[in-house]
């Protein structure tokens, strides 16, 4: 029983994880970049939610939908601004630049908002639904339901769409790209976009669980996403999601069977093993499982 | 910088020996010319701490260019090992040292060995991990041991010592950093190190033992991280994880020799310079702690995308006009 329970939280947390991990996973399979500044994303999404929320009472599922447009502008212009001008250089130079970005959106925001612990509480937020013996709270209900349909949705548009096909062929091999004469430029810009919007919707929906606050860089959360790409395999979307009920359930399990202190240590551990171990993620091994 | 005024290695070695000398000199006569300039003192602990830091965290960011988010990992495990060692055996801080700095490097082989073939940004996120898994292990340690050592969260508080005797080892570990930096610089090592910045595969090609060097280059790093934790314990007579471990600590070591000159000799001196006046005069005067974060965000960017060799990299422009200037009016004369 005690099984099952973390099971079902494992999938529901799995929701927000595969959420803030997406937009990772996108513009390091367009651009072969780590987001940095995808943590500081989420919590700027965080903030507009509550601004929204206090401002005009729009609930953070209502907010997402707004985050959404606002957060591509601001990655689009990221990605105009600086990113651009440093893609072609050592890897270790983005990063660097990225971690920059991160701290200046950190750094203000806690200079601008203060450094309190904040937290978005709709009506909802006490709601439990009861299944036999396991109660789901509504608000991780609908963490679960949003990711699962941004997945639907990205994968939707990555598949069907010109620019979602252009977006692959970019991750696969920008020189055949330019050849086939697709914009790389452009279409980088618009992938930087697309993931810094699905940080900001991550960082929505984390308002209906999570308290959250300016001041921590890294947050256990945001480093949580790391290990999620990494063990998806970096580029791959259902990748993502698979990845993030591995680490949810492995969480939970630990908090259930073991300590609870344990949970967040499990990440970390599984972010260096992963990294040394399969560097590809789950998904190399079963690409490497087809080819045997 | 100082490599461009037209002298040989060789004598370029002895200035630059002779200037890090001056400066443990100078900083040296502190306490000697005024024995309760407390001010000064803390000061001048802050300076040449962050530059001990800053210098080591250079020795794998700067020449190998492996960026590590973790470094406080190293500097908080010295501090543990001498904050335990002196809390429950009573043994004289800095005696524990040259140990604090084993247990690190001995820490860094055994974490650089498997992460240090990972290259760019792998390598960097999984020292996140790293940093962050060590902290927890700390947080946690008593638990997970059953021992009443290290206090979880709340830290351990440690007798008082004499700041004048830290003052003093502080510096002698500052010059030995330096001279080490230097050394690893102008050596075969040195040149292994760069060669595995510009290009790791063709390194590996011509016979450079990459994965080795490497492993070398973080366990110095680590080494002279935890002598600062050595230094740190000795002088606060407190411990937490938080402060320790903390993420803002690894921040801070990537930042000093960024915004400085990465991979320049003095280039961590000068962002250890500006560090530490940031951090004591901005945020006395202006009362708000995250101003100087901005500023460190603002100047990493800048610094990123136009000057990639800091405020060293300025310093030889501002050498480079100058002595173009002079040169101009000697033709004219």
């Amino acid at each position: 029983m005690r099984v099952v329970e973390a099971l079902i939280s494992a999938l529901l947390v799995a929701g927000l994880y595969a959420t803030m991990s997406y937009g990772l996973a996108l513009i390091y399979g367009v651009m072969k970049i780590i987001n940095l500044a995808n943590a500081g994303a989420m919590m700027l999404g965080s903030f507009t939610t509550l601004f929204l929320w206090q401002t005009f009472g729009l609930d953070p599922l209502v907010g997402a939908v707004i985050v959404a447009p606002l957060f591509f502008l601001l990655g689009a212009v990221l990605e105009l601004v600086f990113v651009r001008r440093v893609a072609d250089q050592k890897p270790v130079v983005s990063l660097l630049l990225l971690f920059g970005i991160l701290l200046v959106m950190q750094a203000a925001a806690s200079l601008f908002l203060g450094g309190d612990v904040r937290a978005v509480r709709p009506v909802y937020v006490q709601e439990v639904i009861h299944l036999g013996d396991v109660t789901i709270a509504y608000t991780r209900l609908f963490m679960f339901i949003s990711g699962v349909l941004i997945l639907v949705a990205l994968e939707l548009f990555l598949r069907r769409t010109f620019l979602g096909r252009a977006i692959r062929a970019l991750a696969q091999d920008r020189d055949a790209c330019r050849l086939a004469g697709i914009d790389v430029r452009r279409v980088s810009m618009i992938a930087f976009g697309l993931g810094t919007a699905l940080a900001g919707v991550a960082g929505a929906l984390l308002t209906l669980v999570y308290p959250f606050d300016p001041s921590n860089p890294f947050g256990v959360l945001q480093l949580k996403s790391f290990t999620i790409i990494v063990l998806g395999g970096l580029e791959s979307i259902p990748g993502v999601a698979f990845a993030s009920f591995l680490l949810a359930l492995a969480e939970s399990l630990t908090v259930t069977l073991s300590k609870p202190q344990l949970e967040n240590l499990v990440s970390f551990i599984l972010l260096v093993l992963v990294l040394v171990v399969l560097p590809g993620g789950l998904a190399s091994l079963i690409r490497r499982r087809r080819l045997a | 910088m100082i490599g461009r005024l037209g002298l040989s290695r060789r004598a370029q070695l002895v200035l630059q020996v002779g200037l890090v000398l001056a400066i443990a000199a100078a900083i040296a006569l502190i306490p000697i010319l005024d024995e309760r300039s407390f001010n000064l003192q803390r000061i001048a602990f802050n300076l040449l701490w962050y530059a001990i830091l800053a210098s080591a965290w250079n020795i794998v960011g700067g020449y190998v260019g492996q960026i590590s988010f973790g470094h406080a990992a190293f500097l908080g495990l010295g501090a543990y090992v001498t904050g335990i060692l002196w809390s429950q055996t009573g043994v004289d801080p800095l005696l524990t040292l040259p140990l604090a700095g084993l247990v690190a490097a001995g820490y860094a082989v055994i974490v650089g060995m498997p992460t240090l073939r990972l290259r760019g940004p792998y390598f960097a996120i999984a020292t996140i991990g790293v940093g962050e898994a060590t902290r927890l292990f700390f947080v946690n340690f008593d638990d997970i041991f059953g021992v009443t050592l290290t206090r979880g969260v709340t830290g351990i508080s440690l007798p008082r010592y004499d700041p004048i005797t830290v003052h003093y080892a502080t510096i002698v570990v500052f010059v030995i950093a330096m001279l080490t930096t230097m050394y690893i610089r102008a050596g075969r090592f040195g040149i292994g190190l760069f060669a595995i910045n510009m290009d790791a595969d063709a390194a590996e090609t011509v016979g450079v033992p990459t994965a080795r060097l490497q492993v070398i280059a973080l366990a110095i790093s680590a080494f002279f991280c935890a002598t600062a934790g050595t230094l740190y314990a000795a002088r606060q007579q407190f411990l937490d994880p938080a402060t320790m471990f903390g993420f803002d600590k690894s921040i801070a070591i990537v930042l000093m020799p960024v915004v400085g000159g990465l991979g320049t000799v003095w280039g961590p001196v000068f962002g250890a310079v500006l560090y530490s006046t940031v951090q004591d005069q901005i945020s006395s005067l202006v009362r708000n702690p995250y101003l100087p974060a901005v500023i460190y965000g603002v100047l990493l960017v800048l610094i990123v995308m136009f000057e990639p060799l800091g405020v060293a990299g300025l310093i030889g422009r501002a050498g480079r006009i100058a002595r173009s200037l002079v040169r101009r009016r000697g033709d004219v004369s």
